[in-house]
């Protein structure tokens, strides 16, 4: 195919100027149009949808930001290495789930397809879509082995079709392996170069206590590996909503290893209470694990009822929640290091801060709506309205996963 | 004339009777068997109409299966005469008119400039054969009487009072000057004059089944071998469709076994239909997914016929400026990876997640697996089919 | 966000004295937790019902969701939070 023409380059680097990694591309021939892309926002605005931004923090081309900027500081690259291998480690609650899908969804938002190796059984779709992710861009695969895994990832580095792999490393026990674990490794390493070579950037979500010639292996073919411990729980009243996490540079091909930093990322699970998250003076932390059971909850908050000896038994009438007087309204910005909320409620002029210390009925799961309404108070109808302000977001893509609104659905 | 005199002035000539019916039937024979070698087959076969006789057959591509051009033509005769009274005229040509004037000269003593002239003859059949060299139809056609170029008598007319007397002249006449004096119809004299094709090729047989199978001698089982045939195939086929500006969203590939030495029911054929992921012209696209399926559940027996058939084949549609996004405009190629891998590894390992009712109550029940076109199916034996 | 473990799996849950939740055990390990969330799913009564009592629990390696399903009294594990 022919070159491009001097003004069709030119046009080319203009939009490339504005849109960066959106922009279409000479491939032989123009691939693609722009993408409805965010534009880079101030990190002190609000965002309003729950796609990332291209982030502001001045990557390398080499690398997408993690989106988190004290993170994207301390790597060499300035983010994550697009076209080699990143392991991020850690064990239990510790966020590396959260730091790969917003990957995944910084690449797509760049323009790329991802391809999610679901070993786990564990990608939730409703919370990677609300965390940014485009569902149509992010093929699954599901394989029963480690090894069919590897298979399968090597026929799609072949054709070049996807720019991000992400493999979701479970805690391998013997029946999920398939191949004896020395010669995983071996074919680790061989899909990392494919990687390479098919410059197709690789991510693995490696838990802890794998065996060690898989992390062996993984040690070997990470150009960037990143070691992730909580360190604090944060709660707001009793609920835990979110984490503090230290992310410590074990290796980085790019940069000096070494350097660690710390992220906060806040578990938005839609409602209005998200809004809370943003005010750090309602937040309390707590090191894991530490701590006596609060006996007596602060006014406002959940109660819970006991159950006598022998199991639960169904507490009488609503078990949890009070209705509360307004859910709190708030101008001020989510924190920049969050994860991007499912839905936020739109902020507004409040006349001052309300100490509404209210856990609501309802967590991650939008458990909280119920078949019968078990009472309707003034509460309620402003629940329903918070809920409601997150409907008007009619540039949302995937819908949002809301909140209260107990509508019986047959 | 009356019959007399046409007697008296050639007392050798045989007469027959018109027989219509019988026209026609010689013709579908004919045609059907045009249809074994090429997929591409048109003729008009109503015998009473005016082009009656003439049948055309697209060759591209068939040089794969049945060699150079002058030996398709002699292999054609010799299909042809069973079924034929005489030996035809054939004319092999880079557009429709090229071919149709060489056809009408072939046998003719002498030749024109840029043509080869030949009568190919084999065994009992023979064929007078007169083949235009490729790239060459302009040279062939430009010392021919301008006339040729259209059949109404006003058209001709006004190109012989033009002084136009053979099409070279008409060719060389800027389009705007032919326009200038034919109008609308100018244009197209004009393209036919100068060797473009003016006249999409419309196979006879509609809905468009395109088909082609080759006997595998001696009779294999192993997958590079059928590949080797199912290749030639499949090329072929992209070349038609490329040709004709089409392409095809299904394929079917029937797999004919030989169960002389399988003991046990083995269904006479294997029988592999093909979703593809997006319509195609490309054979070597077509042919790897079926080589996946192939691979899948391989043959139970030997295979000693490999036919293969496309299925809604429709205009190609012309290459649509993505919108929107960067990624739209590779899904084709996703869209037959993930097929591949679908076949590979199982249909229900493969998809795209979709959000159905984010509200529902229960986690499991807001979602649904979306898979990828082609990614599924099993080889079906067919214990009907049986030629 | 949340890891959402499809097939819910089965969990042994080891309740106080006073009936309250005090730890899970799951593949074999025994993770101690303190609850800081509940509340209760019930649908479909007209059909195939469905009640849940769910808890979010924290511990030391994993802030979790687990259920119980009260139809028939067995524990689950949903989501696990990363």
């Amino acid at each position: 195919m022919a070159n491009p023409s001097p003004n069709v380059q030119a046009a080319l680097a203009t939009l490339r100027d504005r849109w960066g990694g959106a922009a279409p591309r000479w491939g032989g021939e123009v691939l693609g149009a722009l993408a409805v892309a965010s534009r880079p926002i101030p990190e002190d605005e609000v965002r309003p949808t729950g796609r990332p931004a291209i982030a502001p923090f001045p990557a390398d081309e080499r690398a997408i930001p993690t989106g988190f900027r004290a993170l994207d500081a301390i790597l060499g690259l300035g983010g994550l290495p697009r076209t080699a291998t990143t392991a991020l480690q850690g064990d239990g609650t510790s966020g590396k789930t959260t730091l790969g899908l917003r990957a995944v969804a910084q690449v797509q938002a760049a323009g790329g397809i991802a391809a999610y190796l679901d070993l786990a059984r564990s990608l939730d779709p409703v919370e990677a879509a609300a965390r940014g992710v485009a569902l149509e861009w992010l093929v699954v695969l599901t394989p029963d082995t480690l090894e069919e895994a590897l298979s399968m990832a090597a026929m799609l580095l072949q054709d070049r079709t996807v720019d991000l792999l992400l493999l979701d490393l479970p805690p391998l026990t013997g029946d999920r392996a398939g191949l004896s674990a020395a010669a995983l490794g071996e074919r680790l390493h061989r899909l990392a170069a494919l990687a390479r070579r098919a410059e197709v950037q690789l991510l693995v979500l490696e838990p802890p206590n794998l065996p060690a010639p898989i992390t062996g292996a993984l040690a070997q073919i990470a150009a960037l590996r990143l070691e992730l411990s909580r360190r604090a729980w944060i709660r707001l009243g009793r609920d835990v909503v979110g984490q503090r996490t230290e992310v410590r540079v074990s290796r980085d091909r790019y940069g000096p290893p070494g350097r660690a930093t710390e992220v906060r990322i806040m578990y938005a699970d839609g409602g209005p209470r998200d809004a809370c998250l943003a005010r750090d003076e309602l937040l309390g932390e707590m090191a894991p694990g530490s701590g006596p059971r609060v006996a007596v909850p602060p006014p406002g908050a959940a109660h819970f009822g006991t159950a006598p000896p022998g199991g639960l038994r169904p507490v009488a009438g609503p078990s949890a929640v009070r209705p509360s007087p307004s859910p709190p309204k708030l101008a001020l910005p989510v924190p920049a290091d969050a994860t991007s909320p499912s839905l936020l409620a739109p902020p507004s002029h409040s006349p001052g801060p309300r100490p509404v210390l209210r856990t609501l009925r309802g967590g991650a799961d939008r458990a909280g709506r119920h078949a019968v309404d078990e009472w309707a108070g003034p509460g309620r109808q402003q629940v329903g309205a918070g809920a409601g302000g997150s409907a008007g977001h009619a540039a949302r893509r995937s819908p949002p996963a809301g909140a209260g609104g107990a509508i019986p659905r047959p | 004339m009356p019959l007399g005199a046409a007697h008296r002035l050639a007392p050798e000539a045989r007469f027959l009777d018109p027989n219509p019916e019988a026209d026609g039937a010689a013709l579908e024979a004919a045609l059907d068997r045009l249809a074994g070698f090429s997929p591409g087959v048109a003729a008009e076969a109503d015998p009473t109409a005016p082009g009656f006789g003439r049948a055309e057959v697209q060759l591209d591509g068939l040089e794969r299966l049945w060699g150079p051009e002058p030996l398709i033509a002699s292999r054609i005769g010799d299909a042809l005469a069973e079924v034929l009274p005489g030996p035809p005229l054939a004319g092999i040509g880079g557009t429709r008119f090229a071919a149709a004037v060489a056809a009408s000269l072939a046998g003719k003593a002498g030749g024109t400039a840029g043509a080869a002239t030949g009568a190919a003859t084999t065994g009992a059949g023979r064929v007078r054969l007169h083949v235009v060299e490729p790239g060459a139809d302009a040279d062939f056609l430009a010392l021919l009487p301008a006339a040729t170029l259209s059949r109404d008598p006003e058209v001709r007319a006004r190109l012989d009072r033009f002084g136009l007397r053979r099409i070279g002249q008409v060719a060389e006449l800027p389009l705007s000057a032919v326009v200038a004096r034919f109008g609308a119809e100018g244009e197209w004299i004009h393209a036919r004059a100068r060797g473009l094709e003016t006249e999409p090729f419309r196979p006879r047989r509609a809905p468009e089944r395109m088909a082609l199978a080759l006997p595998i001698e001696p009779p294999v089982a192993d997958i590079e071998a059928l590949r080797f045939v199912l290749h030639r195939l499949a090329a072929t086929f992209g070349d038609q469709l490329v040709g004709r500006g089409a392409a095809a969203g299904r394929a079917r590939l029937t797999l004919e076994l030989d169960g002389t030495f399988v003991p046990g029911e083995t269904p006479p054929a294997l029988v592999i239909d093909q979703r593809l992921p997006e319509p195609t012209s490309e054979g070597l696209a077509v042919e790897r997914l079926l080589l996946a399926r192939i691979e899948a559940s391989p043959p139970p027996a030997l295979v000693v016929r490999l036919e293969l058939e496309l299925g809604d084949v429709a205009p190609a549609a012309g290459t649509q400026l993505t919108l929107f996004t960067p990624q739209t405009g590779r899904t084709g190629r996703l869209g037959w990876q993930l097929a591949r891998l679908g076949i590979r590894f199982g249909e229900h390992r493969i998809g795209w997640m979709e959000i159905g009712d984010p509200e529902a109550p229960l986690a499991e029940q807001r979602w649904s697996w979306r898979r990828p076109v082609g990614s599924g199916g099993v080889a079906a034996p067919d214990r009907e089919r049986r030629r | 966000m949340t890891r959402l473990l499809r097939e819910h799996p089965p969990i042994d849950a080891e309740l106080d004295s006073s009936g309250d939740l005090v730890a899970f055990r799951w593949n074999g390990r025994r993770e101690p937790v303190e609850v800081c969330n509940r509340w209760r799913v019930e649908e479909s009564w007209w059909n195939q019902p469905i009640a849940r009592d769910y808890f979010k629990v924290a511990g030391p390696r994993w802030l979790a969701l687990i259920y119980l399903d009260r139809v028939d009294g067995s524990w689950h594990l949903e989501r696990l939070y990363d």
